[in-house]
């Protein structure tokens, strides 16, 4: 089945301006073809308008021409629309719709009266292909995102349809899982021949396995529309505010000119003589010390031991140390531990065993209130955390709380020092501190903007705004990343490298990999309530032991070291981020 | 909370067999009869009965035993405020006054404390079917039979639905309410003060609702992406199969609701008092 956009626009119902403008995209029948933009950039709005979600669920204007296997989806229902395209959604938690995995690949079929006995039979066969029909009878509960996903597309199996879509496919998902569901998908388009629609803006991994063509949408438009090896070549990704492999950012800052020929999408292709060259002239190894950490110690945590139940240890021994300034990540995959231990941090868990100081202060008997003036907890989902309309009354609203609770305790050390101020008293009234962490947190502009219409970075950061200003020493941020392109994510991290550099403490809960290497000076590795690796970023990621552990992934740099034959991974790893910090200082 | 995060407690007995639908008529039949009568013999009678086929029923006992603690604590409650209000109602209703002891301003009638036994009774004897219902019913079977018993599918599949949800929004109470707490506004024993308390609490109804109302629109489209309202009918993947014993079991109900019924006819007098 084909699928044609000519000289296609849509506009939402309530917006003024055109989401998709001019669209004139092909996509043959048995293609794989993957779909990149930013946030915002209309992407998911093309697939919303593939998979008939526009116009039977969200309404809008469209001109132009849409078809779909040579029919109009404008004058078909949504289930006609659904017979053909199968649709795997981001949220595996939400779009799993039955109580047990059985049923959830069965909600289709039920809706399409197939009789009892051929479900049974078809949810088998479906599940045999993502292997899970061990799982079959396992509720929602008890299966990990990465087993979630695979009975997405089970359920999408089933329906037979022709063409697959699937919006991010790799969102929540640790570096492992996302590994196999991106195999998973190749395999799939491999044996069934469907169309297959990836909407991912992490093409490093999409890329993995080969896709036939890259669709690259900005701002509305279609800024790229052609084979892999043609854009990692070019500089478009880069413009269009995507990342790069990092194995093809670090050629090109070795300053070698890439053609198409060189057909740099599949990695193995990078031992070329050349290229080799390259990155063997660029690379000077940095012979990395283990940095002295002169800095003092802010948290320490000491052989801490917890379990719900009293019989199972989620987390044994721990000990870790945070040091003012210091950006932790904590790496380790779903159950590994890493909300347990940010619990204990925050106070809202208490050890069974070993004890947790700040500032050499026993914190263990405090209250959750007593360590959240100390320890700000920031969650993935901002959302979650704004209790109020306007954007100042939930900037406020902490501050009014605790500058009537404990007048004059507040400090804010670092506000003094990113301004330089030198007394803020407790007679400085709400309004010149609420001003200024607004101001510090780049909301400046949106003071009197509900927060319902900010954007979803805006929104994070109007989290973190509300929790500084409880003044605190040490934040920690659950997954800070999720759900945003390079660009606002960068943006975003800078912010929070200033506040670090103010001399918070900052951790990091997240299975991102770029971001841990990155933005972290070093990272604890969790692995089944165990801590497995203390160290460098570039470091760990070197290990592949620890990667497996972890369900970690190795990075494209090290496969890019092994290819070229430079022996301390780890070592070409920490150059290439010593050199990527250089130039974004320079930008 | 089984694996399902519902209160379904997978096992196999004659109640997890039966048809679901005639449960919920069984539960249903078994309220009216209760509320029919002011007759503590009615209640023991059901008592004793819901007792047996509890024990039945293979529901864990530390279940039942921790529910019927509950029950009856709220009923002790309930007994002593109807005692607080309406100190002559077991007077009222018989004509007779027996006064066994003087409380303050109250004096405790025979009457009234017969009246409370009698009504206490009548709630507990709901308890033993209430429990059935809930705990050897699979959501899912519920939802196919009745839709079979002719609710349309999309009433009976809420069901399934809240079901299937119901953990998730505990969840993530539990998360918002937390890192609120951290926050400095508990509404748990963190918080000193009342009144603090309870504004904290109302503090948690936007994120609630945010995330409440994202999830819907999540699971809404994925339903729509499915086919879900496609036909006007639609199949089950989990269902059950109408077996002979459940037709058994329809008769005995019905004759003994007739029984009841009938007792209820030609008995006219509203409340048994012995004494």
């Amino acid at each position: 089945m084909e699928i044609l956009f000519k000289n296609f626009s849509f506009r939402y119902k309530n917006l003024k301006e055109p989401t998709l403008k001019n669209i004139n995209l092909k996509i043959n029948a048995g293609e794989k073809v993957l779909i990149a933009g930013q946030s915002g950039s209309g992407k998911s709005t093309l697939m919303h308008c593939i998979n008939g979600l526009i116009p039977f669920a969200m309404e809008g204007e469209h001109s132009g021409e849409l078809l779909i296997d040579g029919t109009k989806p404008y004058d078909e229902t949504i289930f006609e629309i659904s017979k053909k395209v199968g649709t795997i959604l981001q949220d595996q938690d939400s779009q799993f719709i039955g109580l047990s995995v059985g049923e959830d690949v069965a909600f289709l079929l039920e809706n399409n009266r197939v009789k009892t006995t051929e479900m049974h039979k078809q949810v088998a066969e479906a599940l045999d292909i993502v292997d899970m029909n061990d799982f079959i009878g396992q509720s929602p509960y008890e299966l990990s995102g990465g087993q979630k996903q695979r009975v997405s597309i089970a359920g999408v199996i089933s329906s037979k349809s022709d063409i697959m879509l699937f919006d991010e496919p790799l969102a929540n998902l640790d570096p492992a899982s996302g590994k196999n569901v991106i195999q998973l998908i190749d395999n799939l388009h491999k044996e069934t021949g469907k169309t297959i629609l990836i909407v991912e803006h992490r093409i490093e991994d999409v890329l993995e396995e080969s896709v036939d063509r890259i669709v690259v949408i900005e701002k509305g438009e279609i800024i790229f529309n052609g084979p892999p090896q043609e854009i990692l070549a070019s500089n478009i990704l880069n413009t269009a505010g995507l990342r790069e492999p990092l194995y093809v950012e670090a050629i090109k800052r070795s300053k070698h000119g890439l053609s198409a020929l060189d057909k740099i999408q599949n990695i193995e292709n990078c031992a070329d003589e050349k290229i080799k060259d390259s990155i063997l002239k660029w690379y000077i190894p940095t012979e990395m010390i283990k940095e002295k950490i002169t800095k003092r110690k802010m948290l320490s945590v000491k052989n801490v031991d917890f379990s719900y139940d009293k019989t199972r240890k989620v987390l044994s021994d721990i000990s870790f140390d945070l040091h003012e300034g210091e950006i932790l990540s904590v790496l380790g995959n779903n159950g590994a531990g890493k909300s347990t231990l940010s619990g204990l941090i925050s106070g809202i868990l208490k050890p069974a065993k070993g004890e947790i100081f700040l500032n050499d202060q026993k914190i263990n008997g405090w209250s959750i209130k007593k360590v959240g003036e100390n320890v700000g907890y920031v969650m993935q989902n901002p959302n979650s955390m704004i209790v109020k309309h306007m954007l100042r009354d939930e900037v406020k609203l902490g501050l009014e709380a605790r500058l009537v609770d404990n007048r004059g305790v507040l400090s804010f050390n670092w506000l003094k020092s990113l301004f330089n101020r030198k007394n803020i008293n407790e007679d400085d009234n709400i309004e010149k501190l609420y001003l200024d962490i607004i101001r510090t947190c780049g909301l400046y502009g949106y003071r009197n903007w509900p927060i319902a219409s900010l954007s979803y970075g805006q929104k994070r950061r109007a989290a973190i705004a509300s929790i500084l200003t409880l003044d605190p020493k040490i934040i920690i941020m659950d997954e800070p990343t999720a759900g945003q392109d390079y660009r606002t994510y960068s943006s975003f991290m800078k912010f929070i490298q200033e506040l670090a550099a103010s001399g918070l403490g900052i951790i990091l809960i997240t299975h991102d990999i770029h971001l841990a290497l990155e933005y972290s000076s070093r990272s604890i590795v969790l692995c089944g309530g165990e801590k497995i690796a203390d160290d460098t970023p570039a470091r760990i990621f070197a290990q592949t032991d620890i990667i497996d552990r972890a369900n970690l992934k190795e990075t494209s740099l090290g496969k890019l070291a092994s290819i070229i034959g430079i022996e301390n991974k780890s070592d070409f790893i920490q150059f290439f981020i010593n050199e990527a910090k250089e130039c974004s200082i320079i930008e | 909370m089984s694996k399902f995060g519902t209160l379904y407690v997978d096992s196999d007995s004659f109640f997890h067999r039966m048809e679901p639908s005639l449960k919920l008529l069984v539960f249903l039949l078994w309220s009216v009869t209760v509320f029919m009568f002011l007759d503590l013999r009615v209640d023991i009678f059901l008592l004793v009965l819901g007792i047996i086929l509890l024990s039945l029923s293979r529901i864990p006992f530390i279940i039942i035993r921790n529910l019927f603690i509950v029950v009856i604590i709220f009923n002790l409650i309930n007994a002593l405020f109807i005692f607080l209000i309406t100190p002559d109602y077991g007077t009222i209703l018989t004509g007779k006054t027996t006064v066994l002891c003087n409380l303050w301003h109250y004096s405790l009638t025979l009457e009234t404390l017969f009246y409370l036994l009698t009504l206490s009774l009548k709630y507990i004897s709901l308890m033993p079917m209430a429990m059935i219902l809930i705990f050897t019913t699979h959501p899912s079977r519920f939802a196919s039979s009745l839709n079979r018993v002719g609710i349309p599918y999309k009433i009976a599949y809420t069901f399934n639905i809240i079901f299937r949800y119901i953990p998730d929004i505990q969840n993530e109470f539990k998360t918002i309410a937390q890192a609120q707490a951290a926050r400095g506004m508990s509404f748990g024993k963190d918080e000193k003060s009342f009144t603090k308390r309870v504004r904290n609490l109302f503090n948690l109804t936007i994120p609630l609702i945010n995330s409440a109302l994202e999830r819907i629109d999540k699971v809404t489209n994925a339903m729509d992406l499915r086919g879900f309202g496609k036909y006007k009918t639609r199949t089950w993947y989990n269902t059950t199969k109408i077996k002979a014993s459940d037709y058994v079991v329809l008769l005995v109900l019905i004759i003994m609701f007739g029984l009841f019924l009938s007792i209820k006819i030609t008995d006219t007098s509203m409340f048994w008092y012995p004494l």
